[in-house]
């Protein structure tokens, strides 16, 4: 639905007056300037890389005190579930998604609406983890967004009018989309939801102003990718590292989208758990699932790829956000690499250009899969004992307690990048599983686990933790407990801060360098969401959607005790500092 | 009186109140909704109602969901038409449709969801400025715009969405086209179900050419059936367009 009101032609008109320096059509220079521009948040991640990081100093650690909220918007309706969407701020807009395939678009100064847009969406939509959305792209006079019966809609931003709509997949077959999408050259580049019903992950790239298909790849091997209608090359080498036909089912998906970083011009994409849950059923790597797999957008070919789990047993999904950064190792020498805080509860340091692991260390206390990740051979050192047990022709195998659990040492919710200080803040979660496989079968459109799990926190205090890492030492600079677990992402500035929500409602800010609390705000609803920055007039405003949700409340076994009490909510906060 | 004298007296009268202060009289008599439907609909062009502009609808209607209406201004052809616009005065969404007669005649017969009972206006645009509005009443107890689509609540709508029949005859009244589109035409206003309706469609010959374009709103009923008058040529083979959401439309007749 669109609703145009009055408010708008009025925004606009004064929004041409004053903000002519940012207004336009968005094109690719301005989201490759994303990080840096302080006007305007183009991107997920805010810039390309993912490092969340901003240049702006105005809200900072000696004035913080003063932040008070702007105004707040609210998404109404009944639909009130998950609100994991990262803003997106552009010519005096701010465009955000909601639960169940919602956008708005909302004047940045005032939180007047401007236009509203529904999908409509069919009966039979298949998300595994909650009706959530994470946010759009932005490019030309398009912001572009994908729903839960994956289909991408391109809306016009002044109106909100569809301008074009493709449909990625049948999600009868159980595909969805949650992720933002990456603009990268004028590609639209998005991946697939459905890992938990042996779908096949790929990643596609679209004309960004027309939609039209022109690449597609892939991350299972054995499958073919197309470039402009043309095969383009299998993915990998067909049963190297699955047996049989597992890999015509092999999920993989790469639901949480991806990064890009013009320095080394690949698009960085994380795969989800090979299927079924079960890694009996198909014994080998099971490539690429689980890895960061990094693409070439001229040629739609894989460049690299770094498995963080070989042969997954425990739904660890390697979808995390691979950000890019200048690295600084042992030798002194200064590397574009990769930073990743994987569901496996190791970080990873990849060499951006090749994909060499340079460094990885825990960043959860209990690993019980794996005792360290091997530097000289970049796989993990197993703890066989650990693995759930082959059912064989028995109904259940044997019963490990694994942690972290599937749900991971970090799930959705983004880490940042702060160059000032070196370090990471990573929204962590200390938490462990009962897991054992049973016998499966795939049907077309049926979960496809093959398993049974019971999630249960490992301390009595605390779940969640924001933790700050030096990735060449993996040394914990400091961290801050929270006793549900973490699931709203990072954000850090050059004011010396680190922002987050927490699942208990507040927006929090820490001193970047020592992790004190400076600041906390309770939004009314649990924050699952990542706070963008950026400056308006000549002064500098902080927003982030509120509405307690995602896939804890749903898989949180034990855990509900500590989050079962949170009410849902849906609305976008914007602060800033008082006069 | 002469027809276009009383559109030259109009017209006069126009350019004469350049406030547009001097509004035509309703025949229908005092509704006191026309006033808005003129300035937000028909504002820009000298206005005169024009009884060759034909409005049919039935004077009571049973059912509210799925009101016949057909609009007719082949009357008027010759002095150039370039659009009809149709509203609904007492329908919580004003506008019904636009229709555009490129090559084809000026007739365009559908259906409807009212509210309650109202005017229905079809302002035809001429080339030359002028706005000719024919009106007709319809009674009825109302409510359609507010109840939730019939396919709304069917499983496995969006299999079926967008499915186009269509069929071209030459009868004892004219050459007529007739299509239907399956499509549920929400209308927003029901309670947590978002509008979601066809806003788009082309009618094409063999050449590609549009000979007709229709912007159907919420108002149109529920799998919408048109009906048109070819003037002569059974020449349309491709019908398309699309609704509010994207979703594609895309009929051939053979």
């Amino acid at each position: 639905m669109q609703r145009k009101t009055l408010s708008m032609l009025v925004a606009a008109a004064f929004a041409g007056a004053s903000l002519a320096a940012v207004a336009g059509p968005v094109t690719d220079e301005m989201i490759l300037n994303d990080a840096k521009s302080t006007g305007d948040v183009l991107s997920f991640g805010m810039g390309t890389q993912g490092q969340r990081y901003s240049t702006l100093n105005k809200i900072n650690t000696t004035n913080i005190k003063k932040l008070v909220p702007a105004w707040a918007f609210q998404f109404g309706g009944e639909k009130q579930r998950g609100q994991e969407s990262q803003p997106l701020v552009h010519d005096g807009k701010i465009f955000v998604t909601a639960s169940y395939s919602r956008m708005y678009a909302v004047d940045a100064l005032t939180g007047k609406e401007l236009w509203q847009y529904d999908h409509r969406l069919p009966e039979g939509i298949m998300p595994c983890c909650d009706v959530v959305n994470r946010g759009a792209a932005l490019y030309d006079n398009l912001v572009i967004f994908g729903t839960l019966d994956a289909q991408l809609v391109a809306l016009d931003q002044n109106t909100g009018k569809v301008v074009w709509k493709e449909k990625l997949d049948e999600f009868s077959a159980g595909y969805s989309y949650t992720a933002a999408p990456l603009v990268v050259k004028g590609l639209v580049v998005t991946g697939v939801s459905g890992g938990e019903f042996g779908i096949v992950g790929r990643v596609d790239a679209r004309d960004a102003k027309t939609g039209k298909l022109v690449w597609t790849r892939p991350v299972v091997e054995g499958h073919m990718g197309y470039l402009n209608g043309q095969e383009n090359g299998i993915t990998g080498e067909t049963n190297a590292s699955w047996p049989g036909d597992t890999w015509k089912t092999g999920g993989s998906s790469t639901w949480l989208g991806g990064t890009y970083d013009p320095k080394t011009n690949l698009i960085y994409m994380g795969t989800g758990n090979p299927a079924p849950w079960n890694s009996h059923t198909r014994p080998g790597d099971n490539l690429y699932s689980c890895s960061t797999v990094a693409i070439n957008p001229d040629t739609g070919k894989i460049v690299w790829h770094y498995q963080n789990t070989p042969n997954d047993g425990w739904d660890f999904d390697g979808v995390n956000e691979f950000v890019t950064f200048d690295f600084k190792g042992k030798d002194g020498k200064t590397v574009r690499a990769g930073g990743k805080a994987d569901r496996n509860g190791f970080f990873f340091v990849n060499d951006a250009t090749t994909g060499k692991l340079l460094n990885a260390f825990p960043f959860v206390t209990k690993h019980t899969w794996a005792d360290k990740i091997d530097l000289e051979t970049g796989r993990p050192v197993y703890n066989d004992d650990n693995r759930p047990g082959n059912p064989g022709a028995d109904k259940q195998g044997k019963t490990v307690f694994s942690a972290p659990s599937f749900l991971g040492g970090k799930n959705q919710q983004q880490i940042a990048y702060n160059p000032d200080t070196g370090l990471f803040y990573v929204p962590a979660n200390e938490w462990g599983m009962d897991i054992w496989n049973e016998p499966i079968s795939y049907k077309k459109g049926a979960a496809f686990l093959g398993a049974g799990f019971n999630i249960k926190p490992i301390y009595d205090d605390y779940i969640g933790s924001l933790r700050a890492f030096d990735p060449k030492t993996g040394k914990l600079a400091w961290e801050v407990k929270n006793n549900a677990p973490l699931w709203g992402g990072a954000m850090t500035t050059k004011g010396g801060l680190v922002f987050y929500g927490t699942p208990e409602g507040q927006l929090k800010a820490l001193d970047a360098k020592s992790g004190k609390e400076l600041w906390a705000f309770q939004t009314g609803s649990g924050v699952v969401a990542p706070p963008v920055t950026w400056e308006q007039g000549g002064e500098q405003y902080i927003a982030v959607v509120s509405g307690w949700g995602g896939a804890v409340p749903l898989w949180g076994g034990d855990v509900a005790k500590r989050v079962n009490y949170l009410n849902q909510g849906g609305a976008l906060w914007v602060f800033k500092l008082a006069k | 009186m002469n027809p276009t004298l009383s559109a030259v007296i109009s017209l006069l009268l126009a350019l004469l109140s350049p406030a547009c202060a001097a509004a035509p009289t309703d025949p229908l008599g005092d509704r006191g909704r026309w006033p808005d439907m003129q300035r937000q609909f028909y504002a820009d062009g000298p206005i005169s109602f024009d009884a060759r502009v034909r409005v049919e609808v039935p004077a009571n209607a049973e059912d509210a969901m799925n009101v016949p209406v057909a609009v007719d201004a082949r009357a008027v052809a010759s002095e150039g038409i370039e659009r009809i616009v149709v509203v609904a005065d007492y329908n919580p969404i004003l506008k019904v449709l636009e229709f555009e007669p490129v090559t084809v005649a000026p007739y365009l017969a559908f259906r409807i969801k009212v509210q309650q009972s109202t005017p229905i206006r079809a302002g035809v645009k001429l080339k030359d400025g002028r706005w000719l509005i024919g009106s007709a009443v319809v009674a009825s107890q109302g409510g359609g715009c507010t109840a939730p689509s019939n396919g709304r609540g069917t499983p496995g709508w969006e299999r079926t969405l967008n499915t186009v029949s269509a069929r071209q005859f030459s009868s004892a009244v004219g050459d007529r086209l007739r299509f239907s589109i399956l499509h549920p035409m929400d209308t927003g206003l029901a309670n947590g179900i978002p509008a979601f309706f066809i806003d788009e469609l082309n009618l094409r010959d063999a050449g590609g050419n549009t000979v007709a374009r229709i912007r159907p709103a919420e108002p149109v009923s529920e799998n919408p059936v048109f009906t048109l008058d070819l003037a002569g040529a059974l020449t349309v083979v491709q019908i398309d367009g699309r609704d509010n959401n994207g979703n594609k439309v895309l009929g051939t007749l053979r």
